[in-house]
């Protein structure tokens, strides 16, 4: 296989790579307003998040892509598929972040709050000074595990047309017949930004000052 | 956007039967990945440490690359390895051989959470090594693999709606087919959407189940 | 005679349909030093936690320096919950020391005992550091400002709890069974701390099953059992001619133990 077919796949990265990035950051955002809800005391609140989160994680991420990708139109929304390819990718990870989110704010060991309370603190300083520094730490493992997910599920956006690695190789694999090459340095390609990924996280969370024990 | 029944109705023999593809890959594909990766998990524990790095290295590829790459490698450039198979074959195969990556890293957290305290006990009070693997490991580690377990079963029901990529007549292949043919794509993948969550919940559910009833013996984790 | 610095009149505790303290009477004397010992379950800890608030008794009321803490009697000699803003302010007279230290992770020492006076007071950054610093010396642990938590040991670890709750200047402080997570050989540092800090004149309240130290530093010892104070008085009466059978027997389980401490 020449180097030209791999400098193709390298090129390809890029869409893979940046639209996971972006699913990730803006599913980061949205799952922050997720768990508030799902923290509040009302069940009626909580209802409709609940509703939302079990539904984007009880069905394959195919099967959203492909929902999101005919909806849209549907609702006279004609947007580049790379933009309904975002949309599936960021709320299906909306709904992974926001649980891990919540089972952050929930271990935050209630001694430091009561802590933080007779110390003075109002409830909004012990939830900025406090809950968010513990929980993001808390949950900082599980959110790399989610963009390392993310960055394997953005293969299947290769079924709304967006030519990211998986599509070119399959695109260069049916002109060239060289399939196993092909796919191989496609994998190759995932794997090294996988495990860069991984190691990126463990040394950040190492550099992370205290975890709760 | 209106469901009409009858529709539904005419092409229920169809969806029953992608259903039950979709079933039956899924139950194979984990009970092969389950033994499959038992296997793997206790080589890796019990079979030095030359064994284990060697294990880790298929093990760490396929957690770390895309199903559907895999199943592309597979499908596509088996032929030119000498390798022909057919979707469901190739399928099963890749199911089979994904989860048990997977379910070899569960089994391998479950050993090690197991109090070596409870191992040592045992040890004194002379029980023999496959007395205590038997006796003592086992049961406490099907109460910790189970919700992870659960947890992966679901995930890899949903991975198998990838297979419809390379035509396997499953549910998402049989429901996108009837929604071409009856110019209703969008009711089609709602209602198949609909029906990937009713499995999860129902099993999401059995294993909440399966784990209070396994709880009763529950241990106090260190 | 002086006030009470911590007045609790028939306080009653309950969680569900357990009552867990029953008719509390108790006066905290101001600048001494009041134990509250008993067996494990007795409810001591609970009227600590009462004492900061961080409990809301059933009935009864507690009063800090002639302040109703929480609740207060109405003109209609009915309970009635105070304003947020007026419990904070009663609060801050009181600070509490955890069994588990419950410093916060993410912080260093230093951070963590400056946080409440650049969080809540505003007090300026340097002049908060300065003034944390101050109390980290007091506890011994100037080298060790800027260590995490994790770093340091249950017994650092518990003064730096001690110095975090001392630079918001309290006027009581509460300790929660202090010694009770750490290793033996560690629990000195901490007693020896709050020693100095007793003989500085700090009005302070004990829970703990370090009877030595409640013998030695205490100037009245309450017993409690099943959630009710059986008996209030002089460490002398408590220990050495115990009256009250419970007591007895309670004490001959710990003078099994460490009856060395005592003499």
């Amino acid at each position: 296989m020449s180097f030209k077919l791999f400098f193709l796949l390298l090129k390809a990265a890029g869409w893979t790579l940046s639209i996971s990035l972006v699913s990730i950051l803006l599913g980061f955002a949205l799952a922050i307003g997720l768990s508030a809800v799902l923290l509040s005391s009302k069940r009626l609140y909580r209802a409709p998040a609940e509703l939302f989160i079990s539904f984007f994680r009880g069905v394959p991420l195919l099967v959203q892509l492909l929902f999101i990708y005919n909806l849209l139109p549907f609702i006279g929304l004609n947007v580049p598929s790379v933009v309904a390819a975002i949309i599936g990718l960021t709320l299906c990870t909306a709904a992974y972040q926001a649980e891990n989110l919540r089972g952050g704010f929930e271990s935050v060991p209630r001694g430091l709050i009561e802590a933080a309370d007779m110390a003075g603190f109002s409830v909004r300083q012990i939830f900025l000074r406090i809950k968010v520094p513990i929980a993001m730490r808390l949950t900082f493992p599980a959110l790399v595990n989610e963009a390392i997910m993310i960055l394997k599920s953005s293969s299947l956006v290769s079924v709304v047309g967006i030519v990211e690695v998986t599509k070119m190789a399959q695109d260069l694999a049916s002109s060239t017949y060289l399939p196993i090459e092909l796919f191989s340095s496609a994998a190759l390609i995932y794997l090294v930004i996988c495990w860069s990924i991984a190691l990126i996280g463990r040394y950040t969370e190492r550099a992370l000052p205290g975890g709760v024990k | 956007m209106i469901f009409d029944p009858n529709v539904i109705l005419k092409h229920l023999p169809e969806i029953i039967q992608g259903t039950g593809v979709t079933l039956a890959l899924w139950i194979a594909g984990m009970a092969f990945g389950i033994a499959l990766g038992f296997l793997v998990a206790t080589t890796r524990r019990y079979g030095g440490k030359a064994t284990n790095v060697v294990l880790a290295i298929p093990v760490e590829i396929l957690r770390g690359t895309p199903f559907l790459v895999q199943i592309f490698l597979v499908y596509y450039g088996g032929p030119f390895a000498g390798l022909s198979l057919g979707p469901i074959p190739c399928g099963l195969i890749c199911l089979t051989v994904y989860s048990a990556a997977y379910y070899s890293e569960v089994f391998r957290a479950g050993f090690a959470a197991v109090p070596h305290g409870h191992v040592e006990a045992a040890e004194c009070l002379g029980l023999s090594r496959v007395q205590i693997i038997r006796r003592i490991l086992l049961p406490e580690m099907a109460l910790i693999v189970l919700p992870p377990s659960v947890n992966l079963a679901v995930i890899l029901l949903k991975e198998s709606a990838v297979l419809s990529i390379i035509t396997v007549p499953e549910l998402t292949t049989t429901i996108s087919a009837i929604g071409s043919q009856e110019y209703a794509f969008l009711e089609a993948i709602f209602l198949l959407a609909v029906i990937y969550w009713a499995i999860v919940e129902a099993s999401a559910k059995l294993g909440r189940i399966a784990e209070a009833r396994l709880s009763t013996f529950r241990f106090s984790a260190p | 005679m002086t006030l009470p610095a911590i007045n609790v009149k028939k306080l009653v505790k309950r969680f569900g349909t357990a009552t867990v303290l029953q008719d509390i009477d108790l006066e905290v004397p101001e600048g001494k030093v009041s134990c509250l010992i008993g067996p494990s379950g007795s409810g001591k800890s609970t009227l600590l936690r009462c004492m900061a608030f961080l409990e809301e008794s059933s009935e009864g009321m507690i009063t800090v320096n002639g302040e109703a803490l929480g609740f207060f009697e109405n003109a209609r000699g009915e309970r009635e919950r105070l304003p947020a803003a007026q419990i904070r302010a009663v609060r801050s007279q009181i600070g509490m020391v955890f069994q588990q230290f419950n410093l916060w992770p993410h912080m260093t020492a230093l951070g963590n005992v400056s946080e409440a006076l650049k969080t809540v007071h505003k007090v300026p950054k340097t002049e908060a550091e300065d003034r944390a610093m101050a109390q980290l010396k007091k506890v011994g642990l100037e080298n060790r400002a800027n260590h995490y938590p994790s770093q340091l040991s249950g017994g650092q670890q518990q003064r730096v709890a001690i110095a975090r709750a001392l630079t918001l200047s309290p006027k009581i402080m509460l300790f929660d069974e202090p010694t009770s997570a750490l290793d033996p050989e560690l629990t000195g540092e901490v007693l020896n701390v709050m020693r100095d800090l007793a003989a500085e004149g700090m009005t302070m309240v004990v829970v703990s099953h370090e009877i030595g130290f409640a013998a030695t530093v205490g100037n009245q010892i309450s017993f409690l059992d099943q959630g009710r104070l059986l008996f209030t008085g002089a460490p002398a009466d408590v220990f050495a001619k115990p009256r009250h059978p419970r007591l007895e027997q309670f004490l001959d389980t710990y003078l099994d133990r460490g009856a060395s401490m005592l003499v």
